[in-house]
């Protein structure tokens, strides 16, 4: 996989595109594995979308008694193995980030996995592709350290504050999240 | 023609044992596009892949056209035409239910006229739909009443645009070209939740330094983007409007050179922005004078900008104003038939630019043409192979034929492709006018709040049912696939259409075998006027990604860019406009002290029939609500999530509060896609601007109370 997720949470305009297209995905059983939440809904209409990070070494799969949350070679942290996963639901607060959830009926963990019938082919994730507002981007590892180069600049040459919306203040702008 | 159109390069997942159809979305004006997936066996459709390289979208779709698919092998489809009987809907077949038809149209044509019978049409549809709705009411029934759901969508745009540029457009430039603008001036738009796949374009540009101003009572995500937020009264475009105008006169921001060379009423308007300072300004819209200022300074220095609205300054009593304004702040800058730069409005539905070009509407036949004009009436009867005696006169507009109810001159409706039950203003009156007709049939596909007046209840094809062309909101027409066979025994609303053209013996004006042949009678019926297609193929929309109109010939390239030489008027000059302020038709008073104002949400489209039959979108935003900021929230006693009363001189209704500072402190927004005890539109206004008949959805005044 040669590419990376970028995500920039002040772009995001709270359509949840991403978690209809993340229903799509193939293996996901029409359930999302992302979030969209409001900063504060009273204040203004900030979202940020969430998804797993693909961390390094996985909290998840760390706190997994059963070892049942693989790691593909590319580092892709997959859903608990269904034979694997007891249910103890170790994952869901070993997250940091709140990602793994859990289906009580089927009594397993179902995460996000990046898409990885499509990202092992280097087709953009569902999230991805559809967002309309580019706040969450599948792009080269360059592209992404350009863009941040870029995003710097314009805000050293515009300042920090361009908006009368003190939107700066509710989210960080953008980071990047690296899958290699 | 082939099924599935992908670049080189471009990669897309392929399921095993499923096929991909390229398409675009069925619901708004952006017509993103995409592939639908097809089980190669069952023949059903399975899902959505991104369409990567369609280039006004990017594979980019906002929740509904995701999940916009889901309508088409849906539980609720109606499979089979209803008949009522005693008040409750029986199966029936086709025979039994044109014999009905028939039988009834003939009764009431033979009592009280040719004209007792009318259709109401839509523009959720192809162009050869749209266009044979006119044909169909004219010809096969023989009927001047015939309008369509664009009154309450675009006809203010077009009014606006045809009074200053001369040609009604809805955008001068195409999307793409948004990359490169410096500034947006974006008015009653809230392109983030109603045309999401815009926003890229947008960032675009912002990552180049573009500005962003936005006009919007509410803070909308849009609104929240924005670089000045001008939060004004709704109904107030025109204030604001005349007051940046005063403005960029006065700071000397006019292309003096390109309004000289191109432009009439240059005094006139100069005379009549004069008294918009923004002191006076800011009293009318509330907006404040730094704002104001600040808006036409990064406005007036933009060297390429695009002054872009939508239903938020067209949905009021004076739209065709509002809009002629908007068009003459671009106007004054020297922007219009540029690169980069220009005018456009959102077209709310999917066809809503094709479909208000070809005859849907009282007053208009195909390719723009006018009823009242002889020459055009010619040129249409001959194409149809009528005689001009024979074409109908112009009817009136959508609301207006519920008058026409009231009074017993309209005795008998034929709805297609619409709901007027919740889209429509004042629905206590709709209501009741469905009422008192004597017989109504519906086309559609679900059970909608419409088709439950109706006697007959004809069941259509969805889009995926269907082949044909849309032209999207940048004027560029486009193609739509069949992707499926009809599911149960619905049919097309071309056959249907047929179907009772033949019943009433005019079967040899409607002799299509196919959906081409219905294309290439079109081409010809548009071919010569403002809005001609007879250039455009089916071959070179698939070859060209799309062709602009106005395309006269198969050599013509098609008019990415409007107006580079010439305008569309008769002298080839924009006509400024010059226009006082007026107060909107209703206005608070002691009491209904706040403003009623009403819109849409990301998660549905229009009145909701086919979106709150989407489970994803329904558990998005299952019902409506009450937004309001806390500072009248606080004054009424009301916490997140009460239920709140709200009356108007003409309806009232509960709904939950919702409560965010992200809203004016004297508004209150409610979105309009339910229908019955959750519509709003019981409480809307039926204002109607004077040129364009749209009704004033977006200002009421209403009173409110914790319920
Ligand atoms: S699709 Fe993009 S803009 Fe929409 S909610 Fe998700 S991250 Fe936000
Ligand atoms: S990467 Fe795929 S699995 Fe993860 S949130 Fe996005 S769509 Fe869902
Ligand atoms: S509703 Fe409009 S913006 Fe959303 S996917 Fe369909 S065409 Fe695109």
């Amino acid at each position: 996989m040669n590419k990376v997720m970028y995500l920039e949470f002040e772009r995001c305009i709270g359509c949840r595109a991403c978690q209809a297209a993340c229903r799509e995905c193939g293996g996901h059983d029409a359930k999302e594995r992302n979030y969209v939440e409001y900063v504060n809904f009273f204040e203004n209409r900030q979202t940020y979308p969430m998804m797993c990070m693909q961390c390094k070494d996985p909290a998840c799969a760390k706190v997994c008694p059963a070892n049942a949350i693989q790691i593909t070679e590319e580092g892709v942290v997959l859903s608990a193995m269904e034979d694997k996963c007891i249910g103890c639901r170790n994952c869901t607060f070993g997250c940091p980030f709140g990602i793994p959830k859990f289906d009580f009926e089927e009594n397993k963990m179902y995460k996000c996995d990046m898409c990885y019938d499509r990202t092992k082919h280097d087709i953009s994730p569902m999230c991805a592709s559809v967002c309309p507002s580019d706040a969450i981007r599948f792009i080269d590892h360059d592209e992404m350290m350009d863009l941040r180069r870029r995003r710097t600049q314009m805000n050293l040459i515009e300042g920090k504050k361009p908006s009368e919306n003190d939107k700066w203040e509710y989210v960080p702008e953008f980071f990047g999240v690296y899958s290699d | 023609m082939t099924q599935f159109v992908v670049k080189p390069g471009v990669k897309n997942l392929h399921h095993e044992g499923e096929k991909l159809i390229t398409t675009h979305c069925c619901y708004c004006g952006m017509q993103c596009g995409m592939h639908i997936r097809v089980n190669e066996k069952s023949g059903k459709v399975v899902g959505v892949e991104p369409r990567y390289d369609w280039p006004v979208t990017m594979g980019k779709m906002c929740p509904k056209g995701v999940t916009a698919y889901q309508t088409v092998d849906h539980e609720e489809r109606i499979k089979k035409p209803l008949i009522k009987k005693n008040g409750e809907f029986v199966e029936s077949s086709w025979e039994e239910a044109l014999d009905l038809i028939e039988k009834n149209y003939k009764r009431i044509q033979s009592e009280h006229g040719k004209d007792a019978l009318s259709v109401f049409g839509g523009v959720s549809m192809t162009n050869e739909k749209c266009y044979l709705v006119g044909k169909y009411a004219r010809v096969a029934l023989g009927t001047r009443y015939v309008d369509y759901n664009g009154r309450f969508c675009m006809s203010s745009a077009a009014g606006g645009f045809m009074k200053t540029l001369g040609i009604d457009r809805g955008s001068t430039l195409p999307w793409p070209e948004l990359e490169h603008t410096d500034c947006f001036f974006m008015a009653g738009s809230n392109t983030a939740e109603c045309h999401p796949t815009t926003i890229q374009w947008l960032w675009k540009a912002r990552d180049k330094g573009a500005k962003m101003i936005v006009a919007d009572p509410r803070e909308t995500p849009t609104a929240r983007i924005a670089d000045v937020h001008l939060d004004l009264k709704s109904g107030t475009d025109s204030a604001l409007a005349n007051g940046m105008m005063h403005l960029l006169v006065k700071e000397g921001y006019v292309d003096e050179k390109y309004v000289d060379e191109r432009c009439n009423n240059y005094e006139q308007l100069k005379e009549s922005v004069k008294i918009f300072t923004p002191e006076y300004t800011s009293e009318l819209t509330g907006v404040s004078v730094e704002k104001l200022v600040k808006a036409a300074r990064i406005f007036g220095q933009s060297p390429r900008s695009v002054v872009m609205f939508a239903r938020g300054v067209e949905q009021q009593m004076k739209g065709v104003d509002n809009v002629s304004l908007y068009t003459s702040m671009a106007l004054l800058r020297g922007q219009i038939g540029k690169f980069a730069s220009g005018v456009a409005t959102f077209t709310g539905q999917g066809n809503g630019q094709g479909g208000r070009e070809h005859g849907q509407k009282a007053d208009a036949l195909p390719g723009y043409r006018k009823i009242d004009n002889p020459e055009h009436v010619k040129y249409v009867s001959s194409v149809w192979g009528i005689e001009p005696e024979e074409m109908p006169k112009a009817g009136v507009s959508a609301y207006e034929m519920f008058d026409k109810i009231q009074r017993g001159n309209i005795r008998a409706m034929h709805v297609i492709c619409s709901n007027p039950a919740v889209s429509a203003p004042n629905n206590n009156y709709i209501w009741d006018s469905f009422n008192k007709l004597d017989f109504m049939v519906v086309s559609d596909f679900f059970l909608s709040e419409t088709c439950e007046f109706a006697d007959v209840v004809l069941p259509t094809t969805t889009w995926a049912e269907d082949e044909g062309t849309t032209t999207n909101l940048e004027g560029r027409v486009i193609r739509i696939r069949k992707v499926r066979e009809p599911v149960g025994e619905s049919k097309t609303d071309w056959e249907i259409m047929q179907l009772i053209a033949e019943r009433m013996g005019k079967g040899k004006y409607f002799p299509y075998k196919n959906v081409p042949e219905i294309y290439e009678e079109f081409r010809l019926a548009s071919k010569g006027g403002k809005a001609d297609y007879y250039g455009i193929t089916y071959d070179r929309i698939e070859k060209e990604d799309g062709v602009f109109w106005p395309c006269p010939s198969e050599d013509h390239p098609g008019t990415p860019t409007m107006f580079q030489d010439s305008f569309g008027t008769e002298d080839g000059r924009a006509n400024l406009a010059a226009v006082g302020w007026q107060q909107p038709g209703e206005v608070t008073s002691a009491e209904y002290p706040i403003t009623l104002t009403t819109g849409r949400v990301v998660f549905h489209y229009l009145s909701g029939t086919q979106t709150r039959r989407t489970p994803f979108l329904m558990e998005q935003c299952p019902e409506p609500f009450a937004e309001m900021h806390p500072e009248m929230a606080s004054r009424y006693a009301l916490k997140d999530g009460d239920y709140v009363y709200l009356e108007t001189r003409r309806g009232n209704m509960e709904v939950k509060a919702k409560i965010t500072k992200a809203i004016r402190k004297d508004h209150i927004f409610v979105p309009y896609h339910w229908g019955k005890e959750l519509s709003v539109n019981k409480l809307t206004s039926p204002a109607l601007d004077p040129t364009s008949r749209m009704p004033e959805f977006k200002v009421a005044a209403v009173k409110i109370k914790k319920a």
